[in-house]
């Protein structure tokens, strides 16, 4: 078989609709990852020991099982627990968690670097600690966070591609209907591997910012 | 549950199928690492920079559309082999983790302090004697940790070998899935295969570090201080 | 370390097993006719717009001890690992026995095999003492008779013990570098340049690391060399007693140029430059 140029022109369209819900997904889930770890990190650094055992207990299940089996986790069991939800959101939920665990680990990170000496003006400066937190600590934990962040986003943005398992139309997903349809899989997956690598560059962008700034 | 255990010879041979395709990546992973992190930092330019373009072309897109390509439209151009779903997952997981390893493998030899290839090449050592004597047993202390949760996750990574027809854990769970409906028990039991798997390989890890050059040598001369120490203090009891 | 002090007053540097003669190449007999047994020539280097060394001559006799002595910064450690091709020159030529380090017979750069066979005649010991910290002394010693010279290993143990006797250290033979103290590490560094014997030897800074009550403990090792054997010497040092006592000349570097050389005699009591002299009270009044 050999490449077939008019083929692979006529199934763009499907392929730039697949990069659309790429998109969307990405930015949801991390949005939810962005978010949820720091509240994750945060509730870890002012809380008990409960609040500590559960962010524990989320990394650990991130860390060591699939985001794949928690996908159908998600998608089997809800269900039967009476919640029925549309598969995109709880695809974005899922990964968005997932990384949220990972992150939260990136934020306590950066916390444990700020120095104590910090925290001590701000007592002397009898700043309450809901100030504390949100002017001085939040604000250096996310600047120190980002480059590592953002290589985080591009983990999740690569991970998006397994969400074509509980059928919804990612990039990953869209060449495999597309493939599957025509019965061609040269062009569709070699078009939707040049185009993932494609949406890598602005990360590698913004990772190289990052490098120059903080080098 | 009762149900699921009369399946219990599928989910064994599955989950057999998902330990020996993480051995083989992460073995796989760990050398195609070592060369692709040497010649990254090669002193020939052209060396350099095709390394650099094999890693991004391999890590930039996600290794499931890798897979995909190399499954079903590897075999269509001219002169390229039909693999066996095992193979392709293999092939491409131990790729993929390769360049990440490679990064890692970097990083490490960088640490390594500059005035020691300065003795080296005071010593006369060949640049292959000096990687292999010298810098790379001591990058390792600081490699070696670090493939290790690289190697964590690329037990994860297994997972969608399932996608292209690899009998894995997953796979088989799935089908026992749909012939007992106890989706959570099985779920469960799988969520708990993989994170023992991931804790295991965590200790391998572990042990591994104990036994590199360095960091004996760093925990003899440790266990010496003490000792040493120790006996200090009790020559101060005695007075 | 009495050992050390004790040896530099008797016996004959080289011990008797290991004062084999160079393996005999062509270069062997060359080196002997050799008037320098290292020559700069118009040796310039650059790090980028940042001039090192600026159009340097100096010219080196066979076991000649040379101390180069000048500023921080003002390009004496850069001679050395020109010296010892950890650098390449930007401009001019080196040349070790007569053979250029730089350029080959025909005026191209030198290649890899060539350079690694004239570097062989030069050893260098670091400021920062560079021992491998992954491997024992002993491992230390043997593993460039070993795998450069292909000794066996029996060989290049019996002149490890050797050396260590020399540098007074032969009860650390299976110590790890981090059980030493700096300037144990430091004799443990010159031993394993010695063991090579190199007929240059190139000192750094080698007591800039260490704490004042461990400097003498090297400076003895080094003192006994530079009476007993007739390797040819370049220190770069800020031990202006240590230097004076062991040099045959001292060279003052300032900005990247030589600004005076001569005797230490001459140089330490009756200095031509304003610049040397300046140096000298800045160090003395330290």
């Amino acid at each position: 078989m050999t490449w077939d140029w008019s083929f692979a022109l006529k199934i763009l369209p499907d392929l730039m609709a697949g990069v659309f819900y790429t998109v969307l997904v990405t930015l949801a889930s991390s949005a939810i990852a962005l978010t949820g770890g720091l509240l994750l990190a945060i509730l870890e650094s002012v809380s008990t020991a409960f609040g500590r055992a559960f962010v524990r207990f989320w990394l650990e299940l991130a860390r060591g099982v699939p985001a794949l089996v928690l996908l159908y986790f998600a998608f089997y069991v809800l269900p039967e627990a009476g919640i029925t939800l549309p598969a995109m959101p709880i695809g974005i939920a899922v990964l968005g968690i997932v990384y949220a665990a990972y992150s939260s680990e990136v934020y306590r990170g950066s916390l444990i670097t700020i120095p104590v000496e910090l925290r001590d003006a701000c007592v002397a400066l009898n700043l309450s600690p809901y100030v504390t937190w949100q002017r001085v600590l939040v604000p250096l934990m996310i600047k120190r966070s980002l480059p590592v962040l953002v290589n985080y986003v591009l983990g999740l943005f690569r991970e998006t591609t397994v969400l074509f398992a509980l059928g919804i139309p990612v990039l990953m997903g869209q060449a495999i209907v597309v493939a599957d349809q025509s019965f061609r899989y040269l062009e569709p997956f070699t078009l939707a591997s040049v185009i993932y690598l494609g949406m890598n560059l602005p990360f590698l962008f913004l990772l190289s910012r990052f490098k120059v700034k903080y080098a | 549950m009762k149900a699921i255990l009369e399946y219990w010879l599928v989910l064994a041979q599955g989950l057999w199928v998902t330990i020996w395709t993480s051995v083989c990546i992460i073995v796989g992973a760990a050398l195609s690492a070592v060369v692709l992190g040497a010649l990254r930092l090669s002193d020939t330019p052209a060396l350099r920079v095709a390394s650099m373009l094999v890693i991004e072309a391999i890590r930039a897109p996600s290794a499931l559309i890798l897979l995909f390509w190399v499954f079903y439209a590897l075999p269509l151009l001219p002169g390229m082999p039909r693999l066996s779903p095992l193979a392709a997952a293999i092939l491409v997981l131990a790729l993929d983790g390769g360049v990440y390893g490679a990064e890692i493998v970097r990083a490490g030899i960088e640490a390594v302090h500059r005035g020691q290839t300065d003795a080296c090449r005071a010593l006369g050592l060949s640049k292959l004697q000096s990687f292999t004597k010298i810098v790379l047993p001591q990058a390792l202390s600081q490699i070696v940790p670090a493939f290790g949760s690289l190697a964590r996750s690329m037990i994860k990574w297994t997972a969608i070998a399932s996608f292209i027809g690899v009998h894995d854990v997953l796979y088989v769970a799935n089908f026992v899935r749909g012939q007992t409906y106890e989706t959570v028990t099985v779920f469960c039991l799988l969520a708990a295969f993989y994170w023992i798997l991931n804790v295991l390989c965590g200790f391998a890890f572990r042990a591994l570090e104990q036994v590199l050059p360095l960091n004996r040598a760093l925990r003899v001369a440790r266990v010496s201080v003490r000792v040493a120490s120790k006996a200090d203090a009790s020559v101060g009891a005695a007075g | 370390m009495l050992s050390a002090v004790e040896f530099s007053r008797s016996g004959p540097f080289v011990p008797a097993a290991a004062a084999a003669p160079m393996e005999a190449d062509g270069s062997a007999n060359r080196s002997q006719q050799a008037m320098w047994s290292i020559e700069f020539e118009k040796v310039s280097k650059s790090f980028g717009a940042h001039r090192v060394l600026v159009d340097l001559d100096l010219h080196v006799r066979p076991g000649e001890k040379v101390t180069l002595i000048g500023p921080s910064g003002s390009g004496k450690t850069t001679v050395l690992r020109l010296a010892m091709t950890l650098e390449k020159p930007t401009g001019g030529d080196i040349r070790v026995f007569g053979e250029s380090i730089v350029f080959d017979a025909a005026g191209k750069p030198i290649s890899g095999s060539q350079e690694a066979r004239i570097r062989r005649r030069c050893g260098m010991v670091f400021q920062q003492f560079n021992l491998f910290p992954h491997l024992t002394v002993l491992q230390n010693l043997i593993l460039a008779p070993t795998t450069v010279l292909r000794q066996s290993r029996e060989q290049a143990e019996k002149s490890a013990f050797e050396y260590l006797r020399i540098v007074g250290l032969e009860n650390k033979v299976h110590a790890y570098p981090a059980q030493l103290s700096g300037g144990q590490q430091q004799r443990i560094a010159i031993a394993r340049a010695l063991i090579l014997r190199p007929e240059i030897l190139l000192l750094d800074e080698i007591t800039s690391a260490l704490d004042p009550e461990l400097a003498g403990e090297v400076l003895d090792v080094v003192r006994g060399l530079a009476q007993e054997s007739k390797v040819t010497l370049l220190i770069v040092t800020h031990e202006m007693r240590f230097a004076r006592d062991v040099s045959d000349r001292i060279v003052v570097f300032d900005a990247g140029r030589i600004i005076e050389q001569g005797s230490p005699e001459k140089i330490f009591t009756n200095p031509e430059s304003e610049r040397t002299r300046a140096f000298l009270r800045s160090i003395l009044n330290h």
